[in-house]
């Protein structure tokens, strides 16, 4: 289809253009959470994330004079530096009202025989004619530019912490046990009932096409305590079987939906041709239709795949959040704590969920892009 | 790593079972109940065939008889209901009545409303687009999946995205939302006002004009339609001419507006607005399922038709609206209705962006909060009873282009 | 047969998991704790093999220290503990009660939501005996067994639930040295705060750091802010009316705590950022202005848990601290302080559940928590030596030396109001509505 556009140049440059400016939309969210995933929280909150490759003039937080006390020539000293890396100090002070009082190299005096030096590269001299032993030492107020710094913190944190009680590989393990089965059975399930409804002729046929357009609106949030009632009477209770009972549940409308759609438009003279060679509806649906419909099967598979990977609700409701339970999201939600996350533990945490997803697309998409070539042929 | 063997045993049963079902039941149908053989093998074979839909359709019909069906009945029926201690009371309409009267429900209609409209076309629109544009480009898997990508995140992670976008620094501190930021660029000068005013007024103009001229295409096709077709594209049509007045109106506005430059935004405060910046993002969230679905349709137009159509001296614009739309018009209807349902049900991002506070409550939203929060049944589920009716528009629509397929 | 397999292989899954033993945290006899009340309790109780399924609000690192207390009961009860918790907790136990598969004990902060779960009769009456030992064993005992005390399904009140550790919201924090490098004094009276807040306007600084947002709970901040400031203008007696409706929502008393908080909130001068930025800040967020150089605000109003959120390594008392959010020294009403709890209550009766109850009588289960950070208790024979910090000792005495001490009105009015409209009056409020508005729909929304 190429040719359409290949004899007109002009109009080939505005279609890159057009796509790449949208492209660039589209992942510079993405982008912005994947750099703050690298920084410190205190680097999100103070500059954009875009100016993360970038020297940082500013002003820091103080930072409190910290360290061992030594006593040399009668006076006493403490010397440190004031961050481990490559930041130049431009000035320098000990007073939130005066925080650039000083230039690097000179000397402040504190009071009370107190003195204090820092140097460009933040190294520092306390010197006090008594000990400072008890008393509270002075905070050092800097204005500095800061290299570009990135710390895997924030993965390490959400990887390995043992606050939420559980580990992530448990809760990856949990949420795999939930998704997949999640998703292959409704597939199953809707592949069947979508072909009788595009294929096979019967009365109130259209009745139930119109209904399962009406199911996809029901709200989950109102299906949830009858449902819950019912399994508890059942004797299913909160668990896994439960959780696929309603995955599938849920996902089944859309998936009769995109399916049924898929399989009327194939075309009509080959199913006629297969009933007239004598094959049963069940060997048509098979060997003719199933194959057919790879790429709707394989993109509402990826679909189903996301949402229930992505799910909180239902597996919080369906599945409880016990360890052997909580399921990716949920382990997730409890690292951010009682009250609430930050951007540096959300947004990497965010990077870890997606990277199955992910993986799963990219995979999957290859299979896509075979299908529907395949399909395209017929 | 204990749980694998379970997992993967249990998948094997699953699917095992299913594929079981239908095969097995199939068997006992033609062999077992009514045999293709002996002297009733004609009639068995016809009695068969009847029954055959049900069997396959029986795994999915209960499922979603159970899942789906169950609850709205349950719904319906609580929503003319008070729960009080425990005991239900039968209260006729009163819930409707009480929801009906409460601002905030209003609020949320109204909103519900103007999300419906914009964010399924934008979704749908920018999907088409993307994925005609890079059916012609060499890297246009790369561009699709990048597209696609944000629907891999979860709506809470979207959320957190987003609002670091949106977010607001006092004036003289550095920004760390990307929107303030740039915003804070522009001064007033030539480039605010190309970029802020002609550009936003000549976008909107386009699309008064786009939407005139499909507009106007159906005029034609109103007349000569039939009864049912008059009806049923009367009110559509209706829709159509106030979007495209209010696509105008907009523009006049983008064009005349006094923009406060200089000073940082609270973007998810300003009302009315703030409910775009919402949508803003599950529009970045389903323009990747638009994209995907369509251009699947899209490559499954025949290549003939385009042969066809590129020997008359079509131009590709006219390749593209007169010859692959028309085609995969049923695919788009799906799109749609997916991305519509997805909006009518979808209360994460509001709640964890604005929570339906400043004028941006939705009725999601409301009926969660209705259910969960004040614990009140009734209206909760009088709220769920809206949003169900809300969708049958588009049920009629699938309806009529169902038996328009199949005829 | 498809479905007896399925769950068969869903029982496999089930089995494999399993609770992970718990190291105690301090030495059992070690230390000032009162080893006499777990050993007596130990002996006392044999409940081995037993579980109990414990539903509370506390995730992350709260998690770590509720489950650190868990584990002395385990090894003195014998009993298995499974304590779980979730994102919305507040919803999950409405559909567990609902839905028929509520965990055995349930802990929650909210009195008016399981005052709800009580009258549809989801929860079990602790008995008169537990009602009476708290009243004698914890400072304000009667106000503290008021708060557990419910109209139950048969209309009968009863004592339902026992509160267990508490939080203190009556602070206003600041940064000592940013004080003492401006020169002010830490205010003893309302007056002196008011005074306070525009000296350092017209000495050019920010008084005040407060942020509102907070997700879909935005607008809570304010109204703590709004309950603290009617118990310092209105007797404790007009509050109870208040989170009762008794006395409307719109009444002048209630108007003008609201315009009392406008005072603050509602002046460009007085808040970082400007009014605008109240309704939008994070409240996560909004303390880090303390910490700025130059300081971005000198005081921020905000609960005992607020230092979570603080820049890491802030040292307490040295870097941060916080004082008494003062009462007007004209009007008489002594030192009324704001606080919050959680409560916890049976909801499937079972032996290990009672066991559960008798356990957090003991001053031992008070004091493992206490001994680490971030809870204080009424209980009067714990230990105060072992509060964690200093910070926590200060709150303690706070807390002993309230003359009024009265709960979150929030979370004591109905969930559509407290959880609601309350919040949404609050940000409509700051946002320029006038109080008299919102404090009409916040009436107008009260559950009839």
């Amino acid at each position: 289809m190429t040719h359409v556009a290949g004899r007109k140049p002009a109009l080939t440059w505005t279609v890159h253009l057009s796509v790449g400016l949208l492209v660039l939309l589209w992942v510079i969210p993405t982008l912005g959470l994947l750099v703050s995933s690298f920084r410190s929280g205190d680097q999100i909150v103070s500059s954009g994330w875009w100016q993360a490759l970038f020297t940082q003039e500013s002003q820091l937080s103080p930072i409190r004079v910290a360290g061992e006390e030594v006593a040399r020539d009668g006076v006493f000293v403490i010397e440190g530096r004031l961050f481990p890396g490559a930041a130049r100090v431009s000035a320098w002070g000990t007073s939130s009202r005066e925080p650039a009082a000083y230039a690097p190299g000179a000397t402040a005096d504190l009071g009370e025989g107190m003195g204090l030096r820092v140097e460009g590269d933040g190294f520092y001299v306390l010197t006090s004619a008594r000990t400072t032993e008890g008393t509270r030492l002075p905070r050092i107020f800097t204005t500095a530019a800061t290299p570009p710094e990135f710390t895997l913190a924030n993965y390490r944190m959400v990887l390995f912490s043992p606050m939420a009680g559980q580990s992530i590989l448990q809760a990856f393990l949990n949420t795999a046990t939930v998704a997949i089965p999640a998703t292959v059975i409704p597939i199953l399930v809707a592949a069947f009932a979508a072909y009788a409804l595009a294929w096979m002729e019967f009365p109130g046929r259209a009745l139930l096409v119109a209904a399962v357009v009406g199911l996809l609106v029901v709200p989950l949030q109102l299906a949830l305590i009858p449902l819950l009632q019912v399994h508890n009477a059942l004797g299913i209770g909160k668990g896994y079987l439960g959780i696929w009972l309603a995955h599938t549940g849920f996902g089944l409308p859309l998936a009769i939906y995109l399916l049924r759609n898929y399989m009327v438009g194939l075309p009509r003279d080959i199913i006629e041709n297969a009933r007239v060679d004598g094959a049963t509806e069940f060997q048509i649906f098979t060997r003719i239709v199933l194959p057919l419909s790879f790429p709707a099967l394989a993109s509402f598979a990826i679909f189903q795949f996301l949402w229930t990977w992505n799910d909180l609700l239902v597996a919080l409701v369906f599945l409880g959040t016990s360890n052997d339970q909580q399921v990716l999201t949920g382990n997730i939600v409890n690292l951010m704590g009682s009250r609430g996350g930050d951007w540096e533990i959300l947004s990497a945490s965010a990077f870890v969920s997606i990277a199955v997803p992910l993986v799963v697309f990219f995979s999957m998409q290859r299979f896509l892009v075979r299908g529907l070539l395949a399909g395209s042929v017929k | 790593m204990e749980q694998v063997f379970p997992a993967l045993a249990t998948i094997v049963i699953g699917v095992g079972g299913c594929v079981g079902y239908f095969w097995a039941s199939n068997l006992v149908l033609d062999r077992v109940i009514f045999p293709a053989r002996g002297p009733k093998a004609g009639q068995n074979t016809s009695r068969a065939n009847m029954l055959r839909p049900w069997l396959f359709l029986l795994p999915a019909l209960l499922a979603l008889g159970l899942y789906l069906a169950y609850p709205v009945f349950a719904t319906a029926w609580l929503s003319l209901n008070r729960n009080t201690g425990g005991e239900l009371a039968f209260v006729g309409l009163d819930n409707y009545r009480a929801m009906f009267a409460e601002a905030k429900f209003r609020e949320s209609l109204r909103n519900n409303l103007l999300w419906l409209v914009v964010v399924p076309a934008l979704s749908t629109g920018l999907g088409l687009m993307v994925a005609q544009l890079t059916d012609r480009i060499r890297w246009g898997n790369l561009a699709k999946s990048l597209i696609f990508m944000p629907m891999a995140i979860s709506f809470v992670g979207a959320s957190v995205i987003w609002k670091l976008i949106y977010d607001t620094r006092e004036a003289g501190q550095a920004q760390i939302g990307l929107l303030n930021a740039l915003w804070l660029r522009f001064e007033g000068g030539v480039w605010s006002t190309i970029l802020l005013r002609a550009l936003p007024a000549l976008l909107l103009l386009g699309l008064a004009g786009v939407l005139a001229w499909l507009l106007w295409g159906q005029v034609g096709a109103l007349a000569r339609a039939r009864l049912a077709g008059r009806v049923l594209r009367g009110p559509g049509m209706a829709l159509g001419a106030w979007l495209v007045w209010v696509a105008l109106s907009w523009a006049w506005g983008a064009a005349t507006a006094q923009l406060p430059y200089g000073q940082p935004q609270f973007w998810l405060q300003i009302p009315f607005w703030n409910n775009f910046f919402l949508m803003a993002v599950l529009v970045w969230l389903q323009t990747g399922f638009a994209m995907v679905i369509l251009s699947a349709a899209l490559r499954g137009v025949p290549e003939e038709t385009v042969e066809a159509a590129i020997l008359d001296g079509a131009n590709p614009f006219q390749i593209f609206f007169r010859i692959k739309v028309p085609q995969i018009m049923g695919t788009i209807v799906v799109v749609w209705t997916t991305i519509t349902i997805t909006v009518l049900k979808v209360f994460d991002i509001v709640r964890a962006m604005t929570g339906g506070q400043q004028e941006t409550q939705v009725l999601a939203n409301y009926m969660y909060d209705k259910l969960f929060v004040a614990v009140d049944w009734g209206v909760g589920s009088a709220a769920a009873m809206v949003i169900l009716a809300l969708v049958t528009p588009i049920l009629v629509w699938n309806v009529w282009t169902a038996r328009r397929e199949m005829r | 047969m498809r479905t007896d397999l399925l769950a068969g292989a869903a029982a496999l899954a089930l089995s494999a998991g399993g609770a992970v033993a718990q190291e105690l945290k301090f030495p059992v006899g070690e230390g000032a704790f009162d080893w006499e009340s777990y050993r007596a309790y130990d002996a006392a109780t044999d409940l081995d093999g037993q579980t109990l399924t414990i539903f509370g609000p506390w995730r992350g690192e709260d998690q770590v220290l509720v489950e650190s207390m868990l584990a002395y009961f385990e090894a003195a009860s014998g009993v298995e503990v499974n304590y779980s918790s979730s994102e919305g907790y507040e919803q999950q136990i409405i559909i567990d009660a609902e839905a028929g598969s509520p965990p055995d004990v349930a802990i929650l902060p909210q009195p008016g939501l399981i005052a709800d779960l009580a009258a549809k009769g989801h929860i079990l009456p602790l008995g008169e005996e537990a009602r009476a030992w708290l009243v004698g064993n914890y400072g304000a005992g009667e106000s503290w067994a008021a708060l557990g005390t419910y109209r139950g399904k048969d209309g009968a009140d009863a004592f339902f639930a026992f509160p267990y550790k508490a939080d203190v919201k009556s602070l206003v924090w600041y940064v000592p040295e940013n004080f003492e490098d401006a020169g002010y004094e830490v205010p003893a009276t309302m007056e002196e705060l008011k005074a306070l807040t525009e000296k350092i306007v017209a000495d050019g600084g920010t008084p005040w750091c407060i942020g509102l947002a907070s997700g879909g709970a935005t607008g809570w901040p304010a109204t703590d802010w709004v309950e603290d400031l009617m118990l310092r203008t209105q007797p404790p007696e007009v509050y109870d009316r208040w989170v009762t409706n008794a006395l409307p929502f719109d009444s002048p008393e209630v108007i003008g705590a609201i315009e009392e908080f406008g005072w603050f909130a509602r002046n460009d001068a007085f808040v970082q950022g400007g009014a605008a930025a109240v309704a939008s800040t994070d409240f996560r967020d909004s303390p880090k202005g303390l910490f700025a150089s130059p300081p971005g605000c000198y005081m921020h109003r905000q609960a005992s848990f607020i230092p979570s959120f603080f820049p890491e390594g802030t040292e307490l008392g040295t870097d941060a601290d916080f004082f008494y959010f003062p009462a007007y020294a004209d009007r008489d009403l002594g030192q009324p302080v704001l606080g919050a709890g959680t409560l916890a209550f049976i909801m499937r009766d079972g032996a290990a559940a009672r066991a559960f109850i008798d356990w957090l009588k003991t001053p031992i289960a008070h004091e493992i928590w206490m001994a680490q950070s971030g809870f204080v208790t009424p209980y009067k024979a714990v230990n105060t030596d072992l509060y964690g910090s200093a910070a926590l000792k200060k709150q303690g005495e706070i807390l002993a030396n309230a003359t009024t001490f009265r709960f979150d009105g929030s979370d004591l009015m109905p969930g559509a109001v407290g959880a609601g409209s309350f919040w949404t009056a609050m940000v409509d409020y700051v946002g320029g509505k006038s109080a008299g508005e919102v404090a009409a729909a916040v009436q107008a929304s009260w559950p009839k």
